[in-house]
């Protein structure tokens, strides 16, 4: 067990370097001149000069890129061309609003797709299964912010059951801690307050979750059939077990196994998902960060966040992947 | 009275692809303490026949039709799910033919033996542990106390069927069903699988029900043997006279495709032609006459009964002195069975008749 | 469906065979959901080529005074916030959603096929060091990459399909060299090679349409996933370089200042997005369950 640890963590050296030159690339070698992006067109070439010589531009590449690893490795982003602030300072602010959002759409994702999948493999061919798969279609077929700005259209606009954009409504004047709003309202001692940040996440994590639910939807169905039909549920059943029983212990708990898989790959798209989702329903997290620094042109911003979200994605892969040794004994005992 | 009591079962599945004539009217005892062989080619039923006395034929698909399953006095066919589920495991246990994906692969050997004596005794966890370390030493495993700890993946094959006897006879069931217990075993390991499943039923008075394709199997294992063919019983008798005097053209057929390592000159192999039926076609006339060397006429249009040897004698359809019966219009005689092909001067095995190739050719599909 | 067919006098005739893909073929015809898909995407892919011919509007010409106005007889889909017509921009938003669907897919399949390919035949340290570059492309979720390049690029169509190219390349090259190694030591090929089959003849004919048939599907999939990163892509302003051209995404951008006065736009350039997402996932999953006969329903 402790050596398929250790030989995961050294298989993601390698991609954690690669990952290190690619962000490198993006940063360092934009076609076209960063110091005139930066500066604008109208700077004197004697600033100019200054300002490559203060980015380190003239020094050969590979001597640059060293410099770049020694700044990432503590924990250096650069500084935003903006405001001058380092990106690592407004990431960390604004990570855990991107962390609450993600989660609560994961959330949702597994608590509605396993059972709906588990629906689906016990009626395979019949209407609840039917439901299912139209649902997992639309799931995966409509964009996020398609579906985003419907929920707001019918549940905020017209029914206005819920709270169209934001975290929290600002005029409780809440105090930020962790910035985790369900975190720091109960903090505050305010349930209702704490219900309001409740309300508030509910469109964003349906939007966002709704891909990842329609896939471990897919996968949860797909291997429950597949357990099924496998000699040992047979066993199970010939040996006179209650049903309840062949399908908890014999059936779903092998059937987790590829489930739990998927569950881990889903939280790359959940990322990647939070940036369109925070632009839809104004949520200040790091996902809404990456696009105002891409109107701002803002570059390092951009790529510095990708370097974080890949880096987070491969860190809970490997939790996935030793989760999944645990599950599996066949891993575990080799 | 008969343990086990077939009668007339029909087992057919629909598919996709159509309705699968699975079990065509199968009728069979079993005595307690008796050790049936069911012989046949894959697909020929015997592993439907016995899915559906334990009722775990695959859902939806598969269904008795027709007929009855008495066990121990009780209609298994119409039993209610629940009283069923009581009386696997605990007075009908089965043992599937590959051990390697018969035992679930994420749960310890204690957890599965555990849970299959608790599903039917009142027994606390701690007891049921040491009972099921019990019967792995009965089926021979060394340091059985550890390895319950074990995984399914941590033990041999060999190793792995013993485990799934163990548990089959944890709570010494009356009947015990092995499907091709041996067929993904080893050579070697077949006969000591083997010899402790002769050796554990026999002290425990259990009933035997084996499953096989191989007749060398069942010859030293079983008392009585059923010999089945895409879905009937064609032939039935002790195990010993099956042996000496065979008497259906299947039966001959397959004595003769094994190797007899015990002749000085072997003889030659005489492999049956053709390959089972279609099962996807209700069955029309004898099943075998496609392959059969000695069909007749009659055989193409009618399907002969299970009748015994010698007329007008009293059938006894289980036992030591089971009556020799067989389904054949035109049986071989003991030298046609010794040489393994009619012997008849002029003899020639009756044409298709022509009215049945017409009807059938039409569906043929034209390849393009 | 056909009975099958028997001889009485021999064997059960196996049902008549038209090789590998003759039976995908009859299978996905057969598959309805499949066909729904696929007369969807013919659907946007006439509408996209009839653009010229059934928009009554160009879709960058402005009706003045027509600001936000929902759908009508003169502008059966409404006007944006710029009074263009709606029902002309979505259907020349299919040209371009389609178009660089296609060509990103394509380009995709050609980078991450040649890795996939190089990879699974070389073996050894080529194939280490491909798929550690494969590795560190995948670490980077989904969109995000192709965000880092449109942004590294700049925007731009063409930055757009390589970007959208950059992220299913892994994806394909995995595929590839999955049934590339795996084919390799598979019993029938060994077979082929043990008759003494030519090794070219081995890759074309045998090696070949099995790695192909989860290429085909994946490819399918992956338009889905083309035409739906492509908009969010728009959405996010790294559409086309005009800004106002009629790209969906783009449509979209700004979105949430207006949803509420002039939902039609959402809701009509979402529905195409989402309807031809539907499509190729469909005919995709139909291909899938067509093409691999041990996927049996």
């Amino acid at each position: 067990m402790l050596k398929y640890v250790v030989r995961r963590l050294l298989a993601a050296i390698p991609v954690l370097f690669g990952l290190s030159i690619v962000v490198f690339a993006f940063v360092h070698l934009l076609p076209g001149d960063p110091v005139a992006a930066l500066l604008g067109q109208h700077a004197t070439p004697e600033l100019r000069e200054e300002i490559r010589i203060q980015m380190g531009l003239d020094k050969p590449l590979y001597e640059q890129y060293f410099i770049y690893l020694n700044q990432l490795a503590h924990g250096d982003l650069g500084k935003s061309v903006i405001n001058n602030r380092p990106v690592i300072e407004e990431l960390g602010r604004r990570f855990p609003a991107t962390v609450e959002l993600t989660a609560a759409a994961l959330l949702f994702a597994i608590g509605l797709g396993i059972p709906l999948g588990r629906l689906a493999a016990r009626f395979p061919q019949r209407w609840p299964d039917a439901v299912v798969t139209v649902i997992s279609l639309l799931g995966i077929s409509i964009p996020i912010f398609v579906l985003g700005y419907t929920l707001q259209f019918f549940f905020a606009a017209s029914l206005q059951w819920l709270p169209a954009t934001g975290r929290i409504n600002p005029r409780l004047g809440l105090d930020v801690v962790t910035n985790l709003m369900l975190v720091d309202t109960l903090l505050a001692g305010k349930l209702e307050w704490f219900a309001d940040a409740l309300l508030h996440l509910i469109l964003p994590a349906i939007a966002l979750g709704s891909i990842p639910l329609a896939i471990i939807t897919r996968i949860t169905r797909a291997a429950v059939l597949d357990v099924s039909n496998e000699d040992y549920v047979r066993t199970a059943r010939a040996k006179g077990l209650a049903e309840r029983r062949v399908d908890s212990r014999h059936i779903m708990r092998n059937a987790w196994l590829p489930v739990v898989t998927v569950i881990g790959l889903q939280v790359g798209g959940l990322l990647a998902g939070a940036v369109i989702t925070e632009t839809v329903f104004s949520w200040n997290g790091v996902g809404s960060y990456i696009v105002n620094a891409i109107q701002d042109h803002d570059y390092l911003v951009v790529q510095s966040t990708i370097l974080i979200f890949a880096l987070i994605f491969l860190v809970v892969n490997l939790g996935v992947d030793i989760a999944y040794a645990f599950l599996n004994p066949r891993i575990r005992y080799t | 009275m008969a343990l086990l009591s077939v009668d007339d079962l029909v087992v057919r599945f629909r598919t996709h692809e159509g309705t699968i004539y699975a079990v065509n009217g199968v009728t069979f005892d079993v005595e307690p303490g008796e050790r049936l062989g069911l012989v046949g080619e894959s697909g020929c039923g015997k592993s439907v026949t016995n899915l559906a006395v334990m009722r775990l034929l695959p859902k939806p698909a598969g269904r008795i039709e027709r007929g009855s399953v008495v066990f121990d006095g009780l209609d298994l066919a119409t039993l209610p799910e629940s009283d069923m589920r009581d009386i696997r495991g605990r007075d009908i246990a089965m043992i599937f033919q590959d051990p390697m994906t018969s035992l679930n692969p994420v749960l310890r050997i204690e957890e599965q033996m555990v849970e299959t004596i608790r599903a039917h005794r009142k027994m606390s966890v701690q007891d049921a542990r040491k009972r099921a370390a019990e019967l792995l030493g009965m089926v021979g495993i060394p340091r059985p106390e550890s390895r319950l700890r074990d995984y399914p993946h941590q033990f041999s094959g060999g190793m792995r069927q013993r485990v799934m006897i163990a548990m089959a006879l944890a709570l010494d069931p009356k009947l015990m069903i092995a499907d091709e217990p041996t067929t993904a075993l080893d050579v070697t390991i077949q006969a000591q699988v083997l010899e402790l499943l002769r050796h554990l039923t026999t002290d425990s008075g259990t009933a035997l029900i084996l499953i096989t394709h191989d007749l060398g199997v069942v010859a030293g294992m079983t008392q009585r043997i059923n010999v089945m063919y895409a879905g009937y019983i064609v032939e039935t008798a002790t195990t010993e006279e099956l042996f000496a005097t065979p008497s259906h053209p299947y039966t001959v057929g397959l004595l003769h495709s094994i190797p007899r390592l015990d002749e000085v000159r072997p003889e030659e192999l005489v492999p049956i032609e053709g390959t089972p039926p279609d099962q996807r076609r209700e069955p029309v006339g004898c099943p075998f006459a496609p392959r059969c060397a000695w069909r007749l006429p009659v055989c193409w249009t009618d399907n002969p009964e299970l009748i015994p040897l010698e007329a007008g004698v009293t059938v006894k359809t289980s036992g030591p002195e089971a009556t020799h019966r067989v389904a054949c219009h035109n049986r071989p005689t003991a030298a046609e069975a010794e040489a393994g092909r009619p012997l008849r001067e002029g003899f020639v095995p009756a044409p298709p008749p022509g009215s049945v190739i017409e009807e059938l050719q039409p569906t043929e599909e034209v390849v393009a | 469906m056909t009975t099958p067919a028997t001889t009485v006098g021999t064997v059960a005739a196996p049902r008549a065979s038209r090789g590998l893909w003759g039976d995908a073929l009859r299978r996905l015809l057969r598959n309805r959901p499949a066909l729904f898909g696929l007369a969807i995407i013919l659907l946007f892919v006439v509408l996209a080529i009839l653009a010229p011919v059934i928009a009554p509007y160009d879709p960058l010409d402005r009706d003045p005074g027509q600001v936000f106005k929902p759908p009508s007889a003169a502008h059966i889909m409404g006007t944006d916030k710029q009074t263009h017509d709606m029902f002309s921009r979505i259907l020349f938003g299919a040209q371009i959603s389609l178009f660089v669907g296609v060509v990103s897919v394509v380009m995709g399949l050609a980078m991450g096929g040649t890795i996939g390919a190089v990879a699974g035949a070389f073996g050894g340290r080529v194939d280490s060091v491909l798929m550690r570059i494969v590795d560190v492309l995948l670490a980077i979720p989904g969109i995000l990459l192709a965000i880092g390049i449109v942004v590294w690029l700049d925007r731009g169509l063409l930055q757009i399909m390589f970007a959208v190219a950059a992220t299913n390349a892994p994806i394909f090259a995995r595929i590839l060299r999955g049934s590339m190694l795996a084919l390799r030591e598979s019993d029938y090929v060994t077979a082929a090679r043990s008759i003494g089959a030519p090794t070219g003849r081995i890759l074309l004919r045998h090696m070949l349409p099995n790695a192909l048939t989860p290429i085909i599907v994946a490819s399918t999939l992956a338009l889905a996933t083309a035409i739906i990163d492509v908009a969010g892509l728009g959405f996010l302003g790294l559409g086309p370089a005009d800004p106002r051209t009629a790209e969906w995404g783009t449509m979209l951008t700004g979105a949430s200042s207006y949803y509420r006065q002039a939902p039609w736009i959402i809701f009509f350039t979402g529905a195409a997005i989402s309807l031809s997402a539907i499509g190729f996932n469909l005919l995709g999953d139909g291909l899938r369950e067509s093409l691999d006969p041990r996927l049996k329903r």
